[in-house]
């Protein structure tokens, strides 16, 4: 505090950072102005709420005691309001300790859960929209037609494509079911065991997120110039060496920006596992963002112990997203 | 060891399309030559080079490479290899990986590959940057690469479309010596395409000269230059251009302006019309001073003066050429002014005499 080492005549930190601080605001007021508002709605759309949540999550809020006065009407018409005696507490790490000890919850199964679903969907969303983008790159008869099929999926609600394949997969009236019992397979009781009824979530949201993996790798099928295929054919390659030397490295960059999306928006796949599912057999098909949803909102609502269930999901996406990018650099992608 | 190359009245027509790109081409390409395929765009240069590669089908006719019959075969069995124009290199192999990426595939082993890739490198000045990607070298080494590629695999044959197209004028003036030069040291059988006559001109061993698919002559450099077969070879071939133009024919001499140039005997002879296009380069003119009966008045636009050699442009007295300018070499370094009236004749024995029905040259001797 007492000693400040100079870095050289005639730059004291003070005075110097201010008239810095002065200039960049004199010369570029205009562009401060300009984006005053978008912070200003990002500060009250997106960072209120994160640091709001972030705090609940060290309290035990909940519906009992989420308010800070309680106030009774007085004859004259008029409020009489007193400090909430029972209010929410600061409680430290307690939500956090509780729910990575399963002392409340069940955050390791839903955690293996979300891997789960979350690979499996990924997995099945890219390759098949791999395959039908490579399949209607091509030139055929009725390419377009085809193209607009594909993308109806996309265009339904989330919510109306689950409760058709809920429907679908339905023990007792289900087409599969009766498809299944035609070729002599015993029906199967789709929601009564956990895999069975992750199996039919899994197959319901592959159905509905094919059509935008395969819409952007047909983009970056396009973006591919011809000549690498001619010049690889004249380099002797086969069809299967083209596209294991040309289409795919080609299609690197989407890929990469396309499964990076697909994660974290499977990850946070709330209505398919709700409707389809609806965590049947007794809550063994739920993930994370299910269950932060029956913390909040079902039984004893535990604001708190919600807002703990989203900061976990969130730290966990930083950090993959952050591992993710580093392994692109790693390969030479510039992201 | 080198190989020849038949087209044998190859015809291509684009699938929707009623005239063919080619027209039944029929060009010999000798084993060990640089035969330079060139025509204004669009005239199906591309289309044949990549009928040879096997890129694009053949409607009808046939292909020979030395004794086989390619027509059908795939890209990967007819042993050639290509430079294209984009050169068209691997973004994700370094360069040492995209020079022996069709050695790979061949299923050679590492130690071949690299020193093959070794050597190609040594020979195109590439060693430094053998473990770059593509995207970090300049567009004169993307094109060495781009040789590169094409001669580790030793082929029967080498194709390049428009190959300097993307190089600034200097360094294409240079690449291209570069690789006329490694062809004659390869000997390998080489079909280049080019708009450029120049380019042309200065690396073919021989050229072949298109026009809407349809093949005009085929000869060595100085021959085109010197005995066009048609109008369309006369005024393609050459910088600047030759000039051409309709003129009547009277009692055997063609009316210029005031001037009357006596046509040789075979050219009227085969004359059907009593018009004539005649054709005359610019070093083909003579200043002359005063009055002769086969001179004719220009009037100067413009004088180009390049120190060694000067060009005038001027407009024709009484008469009009297809370019509504002439232009005639003369004398350095003692140029008439602009706008001053000067008198040329035609070398006689300079003069191209074509027919105007077919634009086909007549004979002058
Ligand atoms: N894929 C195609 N489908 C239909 N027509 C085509 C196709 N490719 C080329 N053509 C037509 O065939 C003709 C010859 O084309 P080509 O590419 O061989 O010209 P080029 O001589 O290489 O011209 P440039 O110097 O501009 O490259 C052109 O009229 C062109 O429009
Ligand atoms: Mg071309």
């Amino acid at each position: 505090m007492t000693t400040v080492i100079s870095a050289g005549p005639g730059h004291e930190p003070g005075p110097a950072r201010r008239g810095r601080v002065r200039r960049l605001l004199d010369r570029h007021w205009y562009a401060w102005a300009m984006v005053l508002p978008t912070v200003l709605v990002l500060g009250v759309l997106v960072l209120y709420p994160l640091f709001q949540g972030i705090y609940q999550s060290f309290t035990d809020l909940n519906e009992t005691n989420n308010r800070d006065l309680i106030c009774t009407q007085t004859l004259g018409g008029g409020e009489d309001c007193v400090p909430n005696p029972d209010r929410a507490q600061f409680v430290g790490l307690d939500n956090y300790v509780d729910l990575l000890t399963g002392e409340r919850g069940h955050f390791w199964l839903l955690l293996v859960n979300t891997v789960v679903w979350t690979g499996a969907c990924v997995f099945f969303h890219y390759t098949i929209g791999l395959g039908l983008a490579v399949l209607l790159n091509r030139t055929f008869r009725g390419r377009s037609l085809y193209r607009v099929l594909l993308i109806v999926p996309w265009a339904v609600p989330a919510f109306v494509s689950a409760f058709a394949w809920k429907f679908l997969f339905n023990p007792r009236f289900g087409l599969i079911n009766s498809l299944l019992s035609n070729v002599g397979i015993d029906p199967v009781d789709w929601f009564n065991h956990r895999w069975t009824s992750m199996f039919a979530a899994i197959v319901t949201n592959v159905w509905l997120g094919v059509p935008f993996m395969m819409v952007a790798i047909l983009g970056g099928l396009q973006s591919i110039p011809a000549d690498l295929y001619e010049a690889a054919e004249m380099d002797g390659a086969t069809p299967w060496q083209r596209f294991r030397h040309v289409t795919l490295p080609g299609l690197r960059p989407v890929s990469s920006t396309v499964i990076l999306l697909g994660t974290i928006w499977t990850f946070n796949m709330f209505p398919i596992i709700f409707f389809v599912t609806g965590g049947e057999p007794a809550g063994e098909t739920e993930i994370l963002v299910t269950g932060a949803f029956r913390a909040a909102f079902e039984g004893l609502r535990n604001y708190s112990l919600a807002a703990t269930y989203g900061v976990l999901i969130l730290s966990m996406l930083v950090v993959y997203a952050a591992m993710y990018r580093r392994v692109l650099r790693s390969k030479g992608e510039v992201w | 060891m080198s190989t020849p190359v038949v087209f044998d009245a190859a015809t291509r027509v684009y699938p929707g399309s009623t005239t063919p790109a080619v027209d039944s081409l029929d060009l010999e390409v000798r084993a060990g030559e640089f035969l330079v395929l060139v025509g204004p765009s669009g005239c199906g240069k591309s289309t044949s080079l990549r009928m040879l590669a096997g890129l694009e089908d053949v409607t009808s006719g046939a292909i020979r490479i030395g004794e086989r019959d390619v027509t059908h075969l795939r890209p990967k069995d007819r042993d050639i290899a290509m430079v294209f124009q984009s050169y068209a290199l691997y973004p994700h192999l370094t360069v040492g990986e995209n020079m022996g990426f069709a050695l790979k595939i061949a299923g050679l082993s590492k130690a071949e590959i690299t020193a093959r890739v070794t050597d190609a490198a040594k020979v195109l000045d590439l060693e430094p940057y053998l473990d770059r990607k593509p995207k970090a070298l300049s567009g004169g080494q993307r094109q060495r690469v781009a040789m590169g590629r094409a001669i580790v695999r030793e082929p029967q044959v080498f194709l390049m479309d428009e190959p300097l197209s993307n190089l600034d004028a200097k360094l294409r003036v240079s690449t291209r010596t570069q690789i006329a030069a490694l062809q004659r040291r390869l000997g390998i059988t080489t079909v280049y395409v080019t708009h450029d006559q120049v380019e042309a001109m200065t690396m073919g061993d021989r050229v072949a000269v298109l026009k809407d698919g349809i093949l005009q002559q085929v000869a060595a450099p100085l021959e085109l230059y010197d005995k066009p077969a048609n109008a369309f070879v006369a005024g393609f071939i050459g910088s600047p251009a030759m000039n051409l133009g309709t003129f009547r024919v009277e009692d055997g001499a063609a009316v210029i302006g005031e001037a009357r140039v006596p046509l040789p005997r075979t050219a009227t002879a085969a004359l059907t019309e009593s018009e004539v296009v005649l054709g005359f380069r610019p070093e083909a003119l003579e200043m002359v001073a005063g009055y002769a009966p086969d001179a004719f008045a220009v009037e100067v636009l413009v004088a180009e003066e390049l120190g060694s050699e000067a060009f005038l442009y001027g407009t024709l007295e009484g008469a009009s050429l297809r370019d509504p300018q002439l232009v005639a070499k003369v004398a350095p370094r003692s140029v008439p002014p602009k706008g001053s009236r000067v008198h040329f004749r035609i070398l006689p024995d300079r003069m191209h005499v074509f027919s105007p029905a077919t634009g086909e040259a007549l004979p002058t001797a």
